[in-house]
């Protein structure tokens, strides 16, 4: 062990940048979070005024706190049927049926929605949207299918799915790429001797690329369902939660709480919520994942 | 036996009998439906930079007529320039700063034995499941207090902060398994640790360290919250903030915000296509683990 | 190998290059530098009026809500021309869009960083900040001359307890825009009450145009607008300023909910379909295209209809304005019309007020009001700054009219408490929907003025 010279308690100033920045400005918010969010504050107010739980009750209270969270959770199950699963699928598909620079062209656009800034997609898909000049509408014009138009973004019913489906237009590649790099460390012998025994390409799928990704996709849904809480971006850039406050999540209820309707307490309530639900769906998550570590 | 095995692989080879060929056809074709559904809304998005307004209502589907590069220009000088500058700054130095912690950070929990290694382990790493949006109302207060509200460090050090745990992650996952036996001779050599670090392990970790380094430049360009809230001086909006200041300037000259939005995409878009094969080898070799 | 060691071989110099330069800007960045504008052409003179005004010395901040590229250079003129009067003062702007105004004030002054001056819109939309503080008693400092400039209405707006709080700086009025045309061509003539809109709508619609009334409500804001002018025609006067008042406010006038079902009828009538998800601006470009013969916009927006404004030829010469009309059979004041003046507020936190005050006399001196009207179109609190010679025709009429209005129906989502305004925001945009009947929309306002008078206890 190289801790000859200077002791061990030296190397904590190795850590100490570290530790120091995540302790000031990413733990204590969390713990003051709680604090504010029993108070009824605002930008406006001379003074802070302890409320208690107040604000939880509030919230519980409030159909929008939980038109939001359905949103969210909508959000994470249909990122996790369409990233992961999808991804997986896109991967595999990529893997198996296409050879040389064409899977390197199709792995590399599938991949570019997924660099771009979510405000960049927020405000395309925002035009491409609109009920009268949108590509969405334009494409089921073109195909005769009239009755299907909608003003996507301006109804309530269809506008957080719309920007679900943005989301996944965005992520579907990034997922898919991370599923090709586990693939890629599985040898191929396992494949030939299948498909010597006779397997089909569907079994030797479910057979073995999915149980030999199994930790890839462990981090895959852990990534989309924690990504799908957070939502923010390309909801404030598409809708900013409306129309009627139809497509808001926690994330972007929280802003509008804090920064329009002047209750910071009520938006500090709504980020303990938030954080509950992320740590929770972190932790049971690893749990479940902790099984046997792949072996080849 | 042999001829059994050789038949069937050059059945396999063949393509299979026609339900197989008849997927494959079903797959390619999926595949090429995604490509363009995943192409198109980007080519879109460009060449409506180059219509005019009244193209654009009129006929959303067709070519402009007439190439007008003057609207990228007018973009360039509303602010994208000084956009892309504020988020190269940003971007860059938190880059720096987060790798650079980050790999402190981890080599002083995988090669040495510190006190409170566990905790310090846990409290790293744990910051992976805190998000910015939770701790953005007692930030604002904390940024006044410190006085840094409306600069760039508020973004670079908020930037560095909530992604040292996942860079942490991933160099320490690569550390853990460097042999360790160029640096018990460098010790011997005499080197100090500062030494060993930079001239021993950081170069063998040159995977992960460029593979953290994209990853966490790809989140800091991206970063919209704080940037939203904690920016407020027109010159100093990065990139996400300012398109959406654009969008809402620009209110009826709409193939200016479509120019703007294809400058800003071309950044990452060609930083990718740069560093495709290094940022994905070193996720293979920092996530595989 | 080699291409990514070049990388981070690279990026270390380079790294250590880009957090040196972010230091450096940084530091600086604080405080940004004074903008400098392109040397105006003889418009943004010095008041002569300004006191001692090269000895003023220090530096302010001052935030509108103007970033749009067509009205932002006016300021940045202005602001050139004061800093030039006065070489000891810097002034740094901050623009902001119309919508993105309205989160950043919060974010602002919440975290105690208000300008020295900014904008804020009339009604309880200032008033709260009076309530915490944050708005200078500007009373005692637009007195005499400067005072007595401004038509009294304008100043009226900015009052509240017998105090003045804000310098208005610009007029305004909300009016239908109607195609001379289209008009004519379907032998329409102008409509004088709310009926008579409606038939004409139907006209339209069975000559085979889609949107007679070109409409687009993605922020909420234009329909309120209309709900702005039908409230005063059901609602008797003195019951809806008590209303608005959030102290006092209950909303249990039956007129509350005709004038939303009226508001409906229009929508079913004449206003584009699936307005929620168009913009103000992409509903305008119709009219602009000569595809809508109606529109309800804004007095400042008035200049983007003529020719200097950038309007297609054969629209700009074609279009007239006029007020919403009442029905027939209105309870309350059709005197009424829907506008506001727009102006600014100081912070009582300025370290140099003085410079504040002198500025905004500066901004709204009978020079540079004349040169807004000009230069954009708006009309000016400051009597006699609009006159034939500086501004297109309809404008000279626009002051008329607002000088023979009974009053002005201030915009009804900030002259109420930010509740009752989302509660109309909202459920408007929910009864566009379908999915709320405008007796749910009353229940909301009514329980949101309940919570508003328990806040401003």
């Amino acid at each position: 062990m190289l801790t000859s010279r200077g002791g061990r308690w030296t190397m904590l100033l190795w850590v100490a940048p570290a530790v120091l920045l995540l302790l000031v400005f990413v733990y204590f918010p969390v713990v003051d979070n709680l604090r504010l969010s029993m108070f009824r504050w605002n930008a406006f107010s001379p003074s802070e005024q302890w409320v208690g739980l107040d604000n939880y009750t509030a919230l519980a209270a409030d159909p929008i706190f939980w038109s939001s969270l359905f949103n969210n959770v909508a959000y994470a199950i249909v990122s996790v049927v369409f990233q992961v699963g999808g991804g997986l699928v896109l991967a595999a598909v990529l893997e198996e049926l296409v050879r040389g620079r064409l899977k390197g062209i199709l792995r590399t656009v599938y991949f570019i929605p997924a660099v771009l800034s979510l405000t960049i997609t927020g405000l395309l898909f925002q035009f491409m949207y609109n009920p009268q000049i949108g590509l969405v509408n334009g494409l089921l014009d073109v195909v005769g299918l009239d009755s299907w138009k909608h003003s996507w973004l301006g109804e309530s019913a269809t506008a957080i799915w719309a920007i679900i489906a943005m989301s996944q237009w965005q992520s579907i590649g990034y997922v898919a790429v991370l599923f090709i790099v586990a693939m890629q460390r599985i040898p191929r012998e396992l494949y030939e001797a299948a498909y010597i025994d006779g397997a089909t390409r569907a079994q030797a799928f479910v057979r073995i690329t999915v149980p030999l990704v199994r930790e890839m996709t462990l981090l895959a849904m852990i990534i989309t369902v924690s990504g799908a809480f957070l939502v923010f971006n390309e909801v404030q850039v598409m809708t900013a939660g409306g129309p009627n406050n139809a497509s808001h999540t926690l994330g972007t209820w929280l802003y509008k709480s804090a920064f329009f309707n002047d209750q910071m307490g009520y938006a500090a309530a709504i980020a303990v919520v938030i954080f509950v639900i992320t740590v929770t769906a972190a932790i049971v998550q690893l749990f479940l994942g902790r099984g046997r570590a792949v072996q080849y | 036996m042999a001829s059994t095995i050789a038949r069937r692989l050059n059945v396999l080879k063949r393509g299979g009998d026609v339900a197989s060929s008849f997927w494959q056809t079903v797959a390619y074709l999926l595949l090429a439906v995604l490509a363009v559904a995943i192409i198109y809304p980007l080519i879109w998005m460009a060449l409506n930079g180059f219509k005019s307004n009244a193209e654009l209502f009129g006929d959303p589907w067709g070519l402009p007529t007439t190439w007008r590069w003057e609207n990228f220009e007018k973009a360039w000088s509303l602010g994208v320039v000084r956009y892309l500058a504020n988020s190269i700054i940003v971007t860059g130095a938190s880059v720096v700063s987060t790798v650079l912690f980050s790999s402190m950070a981890a080599y002083a929990l995988t090669r040495h034995r510190i006190p409170l290694a566990g905790p310090i382990t846990v409290l790293l790493l744990g910051g992976m499941m805190l998000a910015p949006t939770v701790a953005l109302i007692p930030l604002f207060r904390l940024l006044q207090t410190l006085g840094i509200f409306d600069t760039y460090w508020a973004l670079i050090i908020l930037y560095t902060a909530f992604r040292i745990p996942f860079s942490v992650f991933l160099i320490r996952a690569y550390m853990i398994t460097l042999s360790r036996e160029i640096e018990d001779a460098a010790v011997v050599d005499g080197a100090n640790r500062w030494q060993i670090f930079w001239l021993v392990v950081m170069p063998l970790s040159r995977p992960i360290i460029v593979s953290a380094g994209l990853l966490h430049a790809l989140f800091s360009w991206n970063e919209f919250v704080f940037a939203l809230v904690f920016i407020n001086s027109g010159d100093l909006k990065t990139l996400p903030v300012g398109l959406l200041a654009m969008q809402g300037r620009v209110l009826s000259d709409w193939p200016v915000l479509f120019a703007a939005l294809t400058m800003a995409s071309i950044p990452m878009i060609l930083l990718f296509l740069a560093g495709q094969r290094q940022f994905i080898r070193g996720l293979a070799e920092g996530i595989g683990k | 190998m080699t291409s990514a060691a070049g990388i981070r071989r690279l990026s270390q110099p380079l790294g250590v290059l880009i957090a040196t330069v972010a230091i450096a800007v940084g530091a600086c960045s604080g405080t940004a530098s004074p903008t400098t504008a392109p040397a105006s052409a003889g418009g943004a003179s010095a008041d002569p009026g300004a006191t001692a005004a090269g000895q003023l010395e220090g530096s302010i901040s001052f935030l509108h809500k103007y970033s749009d590229p067509r009205y932002a250079p006016y300021f940045e003129e202005v602001v050139a021309g004061y800093m030039a009067a006065n070489p000891n003062v810097t002034i740094d702007i901050q623009a902001e869009s119309d919508q993105g105004v309205k989160d950043k004030l919060r974010i602002l002054a919440a975290s105690n960083s208000l300008p020295d001056v900014y904008f804020s819109w009339a009604g309880d939309f200032t008033k709260k900040f009076v309530r915490g503080d944050l708005a200078r008693d500007l009373t005692t400092d637009v007195t005499g001359e400067w005072a007595s400039s401004f038509t009294p209405a304008a100043l009226e707006a900015y009052t509240y307890d017998g105090k003045l709080y804000g310098v208005p700086i610009t007029l305004d009025a909300k009016y239908l825009v109607y195609n001379k045309e289209m008009f004519a061509a379907n032998n329409v003539s102008i409509p004088t009450t709310l009926e008579e809109l409606l038939a004409t709508c139907d006209t339209f619609k069975a000559a085979g145009v889609t949107d007679p009334i070109t409409f687009g409500n993605v922020n909420g804001w234009p329909a309120i607008h209309f709900m702005t002018q039908l409230n005063p025609y059901y609602v008797p006067a003195e019951t809806m300023s008590a209303d608005y008042d959030p102290a006092t406010g209950a909303f249990t006038d039956p007129g509350y909910q005709k004038a939303l079902e009226a508001f409906a009828d229009i929508n079913t009538h004449c206003l584009s379909q699936g307005a929620n998800g168009i913009t103000h601006e992409a509903a305008q470009a119709q009219f602009l295209a000569g595809r809508s013969p109606m529109h309800y916009i804004e007095a400042v927006e008035f200049f983007a209809l003529t020719e200097q404004g950038g309007a297609p030829a054969d629209l700009a010469n074609n279009w007239e304005f006029f007020k919403l009309p009442a029905p027939a059979d209105a309870v309350g004041d059709t005197g009424y019309l829907t506008g506001a003046p727009d102006g600014f507020l100081v912070n009582p936190g300025s370290q140099h007020p003085e410079i504040a005050i002198d500025f905004l006399r500066y901004l709204t001196s009978i020079d540079n009001a004349s040169k807004m009207v000009s230069d954009l179109g708006w009309l000016s609190p400051v009597q006699g700054s609009a006159t034939a010679e500086n501004t297109f025709e309809q404008n000279v009429r626009v002051i008329e009219d607002i000088a023979t209005a009974e009053g002005m129906a201030i915009w009804l989502d900030t002259v109420t408490h930010i509740d009752v305004a989302n509660a109309y925001l909202n459920g408007v945009q929910a009864m566009l929907d379908g999915t709320k009947t405008a007796a749910d929309v009353v229940n909301d306002i009514q329980s949101a003025a309940d919570k508003a008078k328990a806040e401003t206890q």
